[in-house]
């Protein structure tokens, strides 16, 4: 067979999305390839110039259908910085709890889609099976599996409802059996290992060229977390380690997705043991009023329209489930954000897809692509 | 064992029925209606229609079950809705199919296209008429009947290629490529591990070979055979882990990506047929076919139709086990799955000959007691 192009996508098993790998292969050799996405853009950034602050959290969930707590805590530590607002202390360990529940949400999503990809087919309805019991828990205090909508400028919109940290206990631990299991399921097998080791290769150099991030910069060795290096919430307050592996390849990634899996676990367990022992508010007093109304106050529009706010700019970076997400608002004092712009780690990750795929087999593209663990929602935005 | 089975079923059924029609006619026309010719002609004819019949029901049957084995592993209950526990799921998903319109691409060779999903089912099918079932098996006994069913289950690849290339679709030509290459990579393994079978039982024919497990099933002496036929067999069914034809997660569906409706059906059903037939081929050639180990009580062999029944037993275990071996094992790449064929399969495969060779030449087997064949 010569050279012939063939698109993986956007309808692909793949890909997990809707975006396009075109990919040139003679044989069953990739010879080149050329991602294409935007085919989910939505304009996101565009329409939170036409929504108050608080309404942009609804856009935040829809972002990254696994990761839309992370994404609001993202656009929420740039907003409050714009709007010179401080949350409260309890606020900000609640942020965090979402965080790292989103964390294992993602990563255990990531990992029942990673496995479906190299073809084990069981695993798959175990993540799905665990993941169900986070999606619980969210449900518990959020009162949505999916787009949460929690947090607010200022903090959140409701603190834990009674008995949740015990529940949550609970879930932490089976979820640690678990991932005991995955391993088994995965690192125990031969085939496992002769499928995704030395694979898809990214070194920490390229890596940092491409701007890749997150547990593909991590899988290379480069010990790199936002959490650590630039910490936000009350991340400087919490012990863990930072995940890191050194293969720079497949199983790398699969590795440092484990590791992070645990050290969730580990940063949730303080978590849950500060909120039981600190009661308080979870949002600030100084939160001016019509930021919690989706619309202004009847007879008031006129009143907000002459009232002036003190400006500001805010810029957030957050070490999201994916990798490295950052957000920028622009305030220039009236009820709506005046720019807002999003920076999505994945689809700096998508877009060195040819320094990691060229040379492999066709096989090996869904382990690969699926080792980046492409959410395309954010990709696209 | 009992003396009653599927052909003296079939014709006492043909019997009665000639019986009747000829009781109706006079004199000459009378003697020819009844004639035995006629009769045993029938008889075939019913026989083969029970076959066909039964062998499609337990292709659903297997369905069902291996859906229901694979929920149970993955920690769900499978097919829940139509019918007791799904029983009739499937046939409510084969109804859905034969309702759905076949649509060939415009670009796709037709001849090819329609004749590829049909020439491999065919074929599949055809197997069934030379298994034997049971003692007193009188279709299958041909006495090469085992290299004849062997002959039949390697047509598929070129099926599949022939349906793969004129779907005209790049996933489709990579499937059937993957396909053929697979399946000759492992036809070389398998016939070598039949040939250690048919040197310890001196046969071709597959009753016979049955015949000889009467007091020892081969799976102990020729246990390396064993592994290589499971092996080879697996790649040759396209199970998990040597799924990669129809890998979806890169190919889409593979060979099959263009075929929808009762062709994808076709397929489907071809597919499980062909499990079925290297279920039946693994009970057949290393567990003993139908018969029991003489320690199980004379009661468990003397109900009609024992032997069918017991050996359904075994073949669903055989195949339980394949079900087993998909939940647990992630799919090889191809060039992989190539190297194990050539490189560890295949001397594997001789070794299996040459231990089977030893068996032979040292005429009895050391802890299975002497061959009676082999003695004299």
């Amino acid at each position: 067979m010569s050279d012939i192009w063939i698109n993986m996508g956007p309808q692909h098993p793949m890909t997990h999305g809707l975006w396009n790998l075109r990919v040139r292969i003679e044989g069953e050799l990739i010879r080149d390839v050329d991602p294409e996405v935007g085919y989910l853009h939505r304009g996101i950034e565009k329409i939170s110039e036409d929504r108050h602050y608080n309404e942009v959290v609804t856009l935040m969930d829809r972002t990254c259908y696994v990761a839309g707590l992370s994404w609001e805590h993202l656009y929420m530590l740039a907003a409050e910085q714009a709007l010179h607002i401080d949350p409260p202390e309890r606020a900000q360990y609640l942020r965090v709890l979402c965080d790292e529940f989103q964390r294992i949400g993602s990563h255990i999503m990531w990992y029942a889609a990673f496995v479906q990809d190299i073809g084990l087919m069981s695993p798959f309805l175990y993540g799905m099976r665990d993941r169900d019991l986070v999606l619980d828990l969210f449900q518990s205090y959020t009162g949505a599996r999916m787009t949460y909508e929690y947090m607010r400028v200022g903090g959140v919109r409701n603190d834990l409802p009674p008995g949740f940290t015990h529940q949550a206990r609970k879930v932490l631990d089976w979820l640690t059996d678990r991932f005991h299991e995955y391993d088994q399921l995965c690192l125990g097998s031969t085939i496992f290992h002769k499928r995704c080791d030395n694979l898809g290769v990214l070194s920490g150099k390229d890596a940092i060229a491409y701007g890749v991030t997150g547990p593909m910069l991590r899988s290379a060795g480069v010990k790199r977390d936002l959490r650590k290096d630039r910490p936000y919430a009350v991340y400087d307050r919490l012990e863990f380690d930072v995940a890191v592996a050194d293969g720079a390849d497949v199983t790398g990634r699969y590795l440092v997705r484990m590791e992070e899996l645990r050290q969730s676990v580990r940063i949730l367990r303080q978590v849950l043991d500060w909120l039981d022992h600190h009661p308080g508010p979870v949002l600030a007093d100084r939160v001016p009023r019509w930021l919690g109304a989706p619309y202004a106050p009847v007879g008031q529009e006129g009143y907000l329209l002459k009232r002036r706010f003190p400006t500001g700019v805010g810029f957030s970076s957050v070490e999201e489930p994916h990798g490295e997400a950052q957000a920028y608002v622009v305030n220039q004092g009236g009820e709506h954000p005046y720019r807002v712009k999003f920076r999505s780690p994945v689809y700096s990750n998508v877009s060195a897809a040819r320094q990691y795929l060229v040379g492999y087999h066709v096989a090996d593209i869904p382990p690969i692509m699926g080792s980046v663990d492409v959410c395309v929602g954010e990709v696209d935005r | 064992m009992s003396n009653v089975t599927l052909y003296s079923i079939s014709y006492d059924l043909s019997h009665a029925v000639v019986f009747a029609v000829g009781s109706l006619a006079y004199g000459s026309w009378r003697a020819a209606i009844d004639s035995n010719a006629v009769v045993t002609t029938i008889a075939v004819l019913v026989f083969a229609v029970i076959l066909l019949a039964a062998s499609m029901l337990n292709t659903i049957v297997l369905i069902w079950y291996e859906r229901k084995l694979l929920g149970r592993f993955m920690d769900r209950r499978g097919a829940m809705h139509v019918g007791y526990a799904g029983l009739l799921q499937n046939f409510a998903d084969g109804l859905k199919l034969f309702r759905k319109h076949t649509f060939a691409p415009r670009e796709a060779d037709d001849l090819g296209f329609y004749f590829g999903p049909t020439a491999y089912m065919v074929s599949s099918m055809l197997i069934f008429g030379i298994l034997p079932i049971s003692s007193g098996w009188n279709s299958g006994a041909l006495p090469l009947s085992l290299l004849l069913a062997l002959v039949i289950f390697s047509f598929a690849p070129l099926f599949i290629f022939v349906s793969a290339w004129s779907s005209n679709n790049k996933y489709s030509l990579m499937g059937g490529m993957r396909s053929a290459a697979q399946m000759i990579a492992y036809e070389v393994p398998l016939l070598l591990a039949v040939v250690a079978v048919v040197l310890v039982a001196g046969s071709f024919d597959l009753s016979t070979i049955v015949y000889e497990q009467q007091n020892y099933w081969f799976w102990g002496p020729l246990v390396v055979a064993l592994v290589v036929f499971v092996a080879a067999m697996l790649a040759e069914m396209e199970r998990i882990p040597f799924d990669l034809p129809e890998a979806e997660a890169e190919l889409v569906e593979g060979w099959n990506t263009e075929y929808g409706g009762m062709l994808f059906a076709f397929f489907m059903l071809a597919d499980y047929l062909r499990a079925l037939v290297g279920s039946i081929l693994v009970v057949l050639l290393f567990l003993g076919g139908w018969t029991l180990p003489t320690w199980v009580p004379s009661a468990a062999t003397s109900f009609p139709l024992a032997g069918i029944f017991w050996f359904m037993v075994k073949t669903y275990i055989v195949f339980g086990l394949f079900v087993w071996v998909r939940a647990s094992l992630p799919r090889v790449r191809t060039d992989q799955l190539l190297r194990v064929g050539w490189n560890r399969m295949i001397p594997l495969a001789l070794l299996s000959v040459f231990l089977a060779a030893l068996l032979v030449s040292a005429r009895c087997l050391p802890v299975f007691g002497c061959v009676p064949s082999l003695g004299g």
